[in-house]
């Protein structure tokens, strides 16, 4: 799983945040963009971009990009 | 309060293998009428089964997305005195990534299907004059949410095509009726709790004035437009929200 390109799809999803504030360490429901879109965004992202589970719930247990992308990666195997 | 009475009417129930469906089912056999109830899972349907009240039902398990063996579905189906069209799908998706394989499959389960099956009916002469039909659209169809456009626009189509059915079938004393529910306690709202979280899920239940529908709140609606009790009623759309959109 490409760390890099997931970076990416992340960030593509935030249109109004410069990319630049969007890292692994992000805090992404703290960023001033955030709305519930996002999370419905993100959800259908994982499902399109790397077609494993992943519900709100789980959006719930993510703080960090690099929770989000540790989640997905346990989950592609 | 015979007008109210299913009984002698022989209904048709798709989806009948659970949520809506099932309900339906339970609720139109203790009502006197006699089932044909159909669902895609032999397992599920047969515990839908045991449920009925009555003993003339019958379980007519096939997968109404497959349309080239559709007229030999219909064509084993007695004559009906009613439809009611439960089945159906949901799956949230924002525009931004939605695909053409995802959206055809939900407008495929959620309008080509029944739409298809009504056709099939009355081709082969299968609602006898009198009868009803009933889709179950959603709310969704007049109030969308974020997410829900494959959703809301297969159940916005619905109610068109009802609305149409009610105009050429006038003639013949067939009726068409859509209830368009808002949330209902079925796996459906399982899976959205799933997608959207719990606490997402107390936010939209606070919403609504009375409280979140139970699926026989659903099919009693269901039932009195069976029923020639809503002799006078077609081409309608009754909206089953709790009071939901009542400000909106």
């Amino acid at each position: 799983m490409d760390k890099d390109l997931f970076l990416q799809h992340i960030r593509d999803q935030f249109e109004e945040t410069d990319p630049a504030l969007i890292t692994f360490d992000t805090i992404f429901k703290q960023l001033e963009e955030w709305s519930s879109m996002h999370a419905l965004l993100l959800i259908a992202l994982i499902d399109a971009e790397y077609n494993v589970p992943f519900t709100g719930e789980d959006l719930q247990k993510c703080l960090t990009v690099e929770d989000l992308y540790n989640t997905i990666k346990s989950r592609v195997g | 309060m015979q007008t109210f009475s299913l009984r002698g009417k022989t209904i048709l129930v798709t989806g009948g293998s659970s949520g809506i469906g099932r309900q339906t089912a339970a609720t139109l056999a203790n009502l006197g009428g006699r089932l044909a109830v159909n669902g895609r899972n032999e397992v599920r349907l047969a515990e839908t089964m045991a449920v009925l009240t009555g003993a003339e039902h019958y379980a007519v398990s096939f997968d109404l997305n497959n349309t080239q063996q559709l007229p030999a579905f219909v064509e084993s189906l007695p004559e009906l005195n009613g439809v009611a069209h439960c089945a159906g799908i949901w799956k949230p998706c924002p525009v931004k990534f939605m695909k053409e394989q995802q959206l055809q499959a939900l407008l495929q389960t959620n309008f080509i299907a029944p739409a298809l099956l009504t056709a099939e009916l009355l081709r082969q002469k299968k609602l006898m004059s009198g009868s009803s039909v009933v889709f179950v659209s959603s709310v969704a169809a007049q109030h969308p949410y974020k997410g829900g456009g494959a959703y809301a626009a297969s159940k916005a189509a619905l109610e068109a095509f009802s609305k149409t059915l009610a105009l050429e079938y006038a003639h013949k004393k067939i009726r068409s009726n859509c209830v368009a529910p808002a949330m209902v306690k079925t796996p459906i709202f399982d899976d959205t709790q799933n997608t959207v979280s719990e606490q997402y899920m107390q936010a939209h239940e606070a919403a609504y004035p009375l409280r979140v529908g139970q699926p026989e709140d659903v099919a009693y609606a269901i039932a009195y437009l069976l029923s020639d009790a809503s002799g006078w009623i077609t081409g309608s759309v009754m909206r089953l929200d709790g009071g939901l959109t009542v400000g909106s």
